[in-house]
């Protein structure tokens, strides 16, 4: 048996009719409910449904054999897990916006950055060698320039409606993010023919 | 308060901890292995010589008095590999040292990895190369976790690092590609590693771009074979399948793996690489390897193999598979 952890939200809606096609079903009604720790129809998976901030956790101790997550959060966490699968679900873009297009150019000295993405937005700028101050926040970033916290936001967008209604346009393109299978690096010694199964499996259906 | 990283070990567990120490010295004793100590501090142009300066950089430092910098030992082996080279110079080879000692790296390389001080149970064999030498120290480290009741609960991977490096000549890689290359490789980024290839018009880098055809018994060396045409890459496809030939033929290719993906401390193995897992153990618990080049940085180069256990890990580990300690 493994143990695969799954972020709630947005990636497990996308998640899960993802595993079925691939023959691995999770009974609706069990899913709905609150429990948290749940197994296949087959007994050869145990799914645990944990915040995604927590699935690169769970998987770099080997609580969870596996797990399915955004490269937003895996970049954010830095975590030592194996990357094998890119799943192609939840995709969207890391993007630096601003109410000024022109705000990179305009700002001397130090730019204020907020986000929820600290290590993202540090990691870019720094490489690139523009002096940043990151502005550290858990939630509604694209309020940030309007009320004067910070000149950009870093941020994931999906549509962008929501940059729109703030006044915000994208300035720079980080990157993108589409949900990932991660593996632990000793359940995929140990556990060589579970986990290689999980990964052909899915590999047929993304 | 307690530092991050630093811990204690009380009774019961202390005794465990014990124990699986004596039971590691006790079979490197059997091997003929001397039991070695060295100095806990060091300068630290030391490490960064042994260890290669990103992993150096992880040790505690501080100033001598007279200014120049010191470190609390990251590892042991570069001592090692100093002591061979210039105090045992002229003892008669091979030099076989066992040693049970604490290291102490300020981060760690996972965060599953938190303690900052970790005991090393370890062995160098200095002076003899070539696959008598790989095999002796893969079985020392199978007979130590067979003595620790872990038979078919460990697996040890072995790589040849010659085997990257090969394909990173033949591709005519820079460094920064390089890094690249082994990065993807390592974390088994396949989409990644297939748009990474595709500028480079080489069949034979594909074989890398199918993770899951990377681990295996020896059906993993036929795949590769079958792909790598390049010489210095098969040299060292070649050795390795003897070594897992004289594996199969000792009955442990049950406890052992392939990993052509292994790749993580290229700069350092010149060979053969291992790492060791255990079921309850979420990140590997030991690693080692070849690497002929270290000793030639204190000025008498020749062959060396050997590795690590931890012995915190490993006391951890079996602590909770006997459910002892809760």
């Amino acid at each position: 048996m493994i143990t695969i952890a799954i972020g709630k939200g947005r990636i497990q809606e996308t998640a899960l009719p993802l595993l079925a096609r691939a023959g691995i079903c999770l009974n609706d009604d069990a899913v709905n409910s609150r429990r948290l720790a749940l197994m296949d129809q087959t007994g050869q998976y145990r799914f645990i449904f944990v915040k995604p901030a927590d699935v690169p956790v769970y998987v770099e101790h080997g609580i969870a054999d596996c797990g399915i997550v955004g490269r937003d959060v895996l970049l954010e966490s830095e975590a030592d897990v194996l990357l094998p699968l890119d799943l192609g679900i939840s995709r969207c873009r890391i993007v630096v916006a601003a109410a000024d297009r022109e705000v990179m150019t305009k700002v001397q000295g130090m730019i204020r950055v907020a986000t929820k993405y600290a290590q993202i937005a540090r990691a870019h700028f720094g490489s690139r060698g523009i002096p940043v101050e990151i502005i550290q926040l858990s939630g509604s970033v694209e309020l940030a320039p309007a009320l004067g916290l910070a000149d950009v936001i870093v941020d994931l967008v999906e549509t962008g409606i929501t940059l729109k209604e703030n006044g915000l346009t994208v300035v720079e393109e980080i990157g993108e993010s589409t949900g990932r299978l991660v593996v632990n690096r000793a359940s995929y010694q140990l556990k060589t023919d579970e986990v290689g199964r999980l990964v052909r499996a899915l590999e047929l259906v993304v | 308060m307690i530092p991050a990283g630093m811990r204690y070990y009380i009774g019961a567990e202390a005794r465990r901890r014990r124990t699986v120490e004596d039971v590691a010295m006790s079979v490197f004793e059997a091997w003929n292995y001397e039991e070695v100590i060295t100095p806990s501090v060091d300068y630290y142009d030391l490490f960064e010589q042994g260890m290669g300066r990103r992993e150096a950089q992880r040790g505690f430092r501080f100033t001598d008095n007279d200014g120049r910098l010191l470190a609390l030992r990251p590892d042991v082996t570069s001592s090692v590999a100093r002591m061979a080279a210039t105090l045992l110079a002229e003892r008669p080879r091979p030099l076989r040292f066992c040693y049970a000692a604490p290291v102490f790296r300020q981060q760690t390389q996972s965060h599953a990895e938190w303690r900052r001080e970790n005991t090393q149970l370890g062995c160098e064999l200095i002076g003899v190369g070539g696959k008598p030498a790989d095999l002796e120290v893969l079985r020392l480290a199978a007979e130590i976790l067979l003595r620790l009741n872990l038979q078919s609960r460990y697996c040890i991977t072995i790589n040849n690092v010659e085997i990257f490096n090969g394909l990173a000549a033949h591709l005519n890689l820079n460094a920064t590609a390089r890094e690249q290359l082994r990065r993807l490789i390592d974390t088994r980024e396949s989409a990644e590693l297939q748009r990474f290839l595709h500028n480079y018009d080489s069949d034979e880098a594909h074989t890398f771009s199918q993770p899951t055809q990377l681990t295996g018994k020896g059906e993993v060396i036929r795949a590769a074979r079958r792909a790598l045409t390049n010489a210095r890459s098969l040299a060292a496809l070649d050795s390795l399948e003897e070594l897992w030939t004289e594996i199969e033929a000792l009955g442990l290719a049950n406890s052992f793996e392939i990993d052509l993906g292994d790749v993580s401390s290229l700069d350092y193995y010149t060979g053969l690489s291992l790492k060791i897992f255990v079921h309850g153990a979420g990140t590997s618990i030991g690693r080692g390897g070849r690497y002929d080049g270290l000793t030639g940085s204190f000025g008498c180069a020749e062959p060396a193999v050997g590795f690590v256990l931890n012995l915190d890990a490993l006391t951890e580990v079996l602590g909770r598979n006997t459910g002892q300690d809760r």
